[in-house]
């Protein structure tokens, strides 16, 4: 199938969904096919932003400032980057409830990394945030020369968020990421290993992995708010080199189909770069 | 064991990387710019393990009134000996005498005992230097994390001895509105034990 036709079909798929916007990216270490469909477009990060919180702590454990080991306080009270407010983060909208009942006691930053990712804890989230500080993990992002990603804050920062203050990804950005873990560059190869298996442990398997093979492994983050729902990550599939795709996507509030689309749309890549024929969606 | 199978040490003994950290006898500045002096006798813990067998009253743990998590200076963290300013036997009695007004457990949070002055938190002398104040997280089953509990819990440890300060609720530097800090002041003890002071 030429790119033209994939773009053909990811703009079906979105058309059939209601997704407003759809930005598309992936790299194939099989075959080096580079694809951008909306790479650049900057859109409200959602939860994918704790990939590069991800990659913050774990340079941190490369520069010796930080071990995995070590524990930090569990504690649910943040201020807000704009005007210092306090506020907390709520069980009800996390993924993990598990980790409030650390409240008090001090939690390896193992456990908080894998809590991040796995389960998308926001309480986990802002305490990494919180510890490594804004300025740290937008200099990491910076040396990894990571366009397209930008953090403003961390999770449910309400103060933040009414002055139009969010953490952005662009598809081409997120891609560039992974890439540096697929390459083994940026952070340490031990470094690397131990972010993509903390990322193969992902619970929320219901966009990019959905439509997949069952032997196919992946190691990704999703990311959901009301109007965004993303999906971004490495691809292994047996007998054949690995792949990265990034989907991002938008629609009107209260779209139902939308975690579809993004399976779709993996579907869609999918059978692009293995040339198998596509099933009907 | 108890207490007194603690060996008590002279800060200013010590070898010159923990004196830089723990900084004993040196004089502090609490946030209104008054000057503290810092104590100077310390029990060593020879082990995370010698620390949690170690009840310093009937229901408190060693360990619980020493737990940092990775805020405070490596070395103080990561290696034994720990050094623990003496006075912490005292904080725990008024512990001890609060959970019993509070007639369930309460429970100290991480970094919420003793801290040393090289703990990223301590960025002005307060009485967790001295190990003299507790945060108060949790009694019971109620987590302190609302204006009712935390003005209910600050009054009742107020109410257990007058040399014991509560912080109101509230979002300021001087107030608390995730537990209950309760503290004796700045108190410094030497043990019968201890070399000359002088």
């Amino acid at each position: 199938m030429p790119s033209s036709r994939l773009i053909l079909r990811i703009q079906e798929i979105a058309s059939r969904t209601n997704l407003t916007s759809v930005a598309v990216s992936f790299y194939d270490y099989e075959t080096t096919v580079h694809f951008s469909f909306h790479a650049e477009r900057a859109f409200h990060a959602a939860s994918t932003i704790k990939v590069p919180f991800m990659l913050a702590v774990f340079r941190a454990v490369d520069e010796g400032k930080l071990k995995l080991e070590s524990r930090l306080h569990v504690r649910n009270r943040f201020r807000s980057i704009v005007d210092g407010s306090t506020f907390r983060v709520s069980s009800q909208r996390d993924g993990d409830a598990d980790i409030y009942k650390q409240r008090g006691h001090a939690v390896p930053i193992s456990e908080l990394v894998k809590a991040m990712i796995v389960r998308s804890s926001n309480l986990a989230t802002n305490l990494l945030f919180d510890y490594l500080g804004r300025d740290y993990i937008r200099g990491v992002i910076e040396e990894a020369r990571l366009a397209g990603i930008r953090v403003e804050r961390g999770v449910e920062d309400e103060v933040a968020f009414a002055q139009g203050l969010n953490n952005e990804v662009s598809a081409g950005g997120l891609l560039n990421l992974f890439r540096l873990l697929c390459e083994r560059q940026f952070l340490s190869e031990k470094s690397c290993q131990q972010m993509i298996d903390v990322l193969l442990g992902q619970e929320f398997n219901r966009m990019i992995p959905a439509k997949l093979p069952d032997n196919a492994r992946v190691a990704h983050k999703t990311g959901e708010i009301s109007t965004i729902c993303h999906d971004a990550g490495i691809v292994y599939l047996p007998d054949r080199q690995p792949y990265i795709v990034v989907i991002l996507t938008e629609s009107g509030p209260g779209q139902e189909h939308r975690q579809k689309a993004v399976a779709s749309i993996s579907s869609a890549v999918f059978h692009y770069l293995t040339g198998t024929v596509k099933r009907d969606e | 064991m108890n207490e007194l199978a603690l060996k008590v040490v002279d800060g200013v003994k010590l070898d010159e990387e923990r004196r830089a950290l723990l900084r004993p006898g040196d004089t502090v500045h609490d946030a209104r710019g008054r000057a503290r002096v810092l104590p100077r006798f310390f029990y060593e813990i020879d082990s995370w393990d010698q620390a949690k067998r170690t009840f310093l009253s009937p229901h408190f743990r060693l360990s619980e009134l020493i737990s940092v998590d990775c805020r405070e200076a490596a070395l103080l963290l990561e290696t034994f000996p720990h050094y623990v300013p003496c006075a912490i036997s005292i904080l725990s009695r008024y512990l001890e005498a609060f959970r019993q007004k509070a007639d369930a457990p309460v429970f100290v949070s991480a970094n919420g005992g003793y801290r040393s002055p090289a703990h990223a938190l301590s960025q002005v002398a307060s009485p967790h230097l001295w190990a003299t104040a507790a945060n108060v997280y949790r009694v019971g089953d109620t987590f302190l994390d609302d204006p009712a509990s935390i003005e209910k819990y600050g009054r009742m440890a107020e109410g257990v001895a007058p040399e014991i300060f509560a912080k109101p609720y509230g979002h300021g530097e001087h107030e608390t509105d995730d537990h209950v800090h309760l503290d004796i002041g700045y108190v410094t003890y030497v043990p019968h034990q201890a070399e000359d002071a002088a």
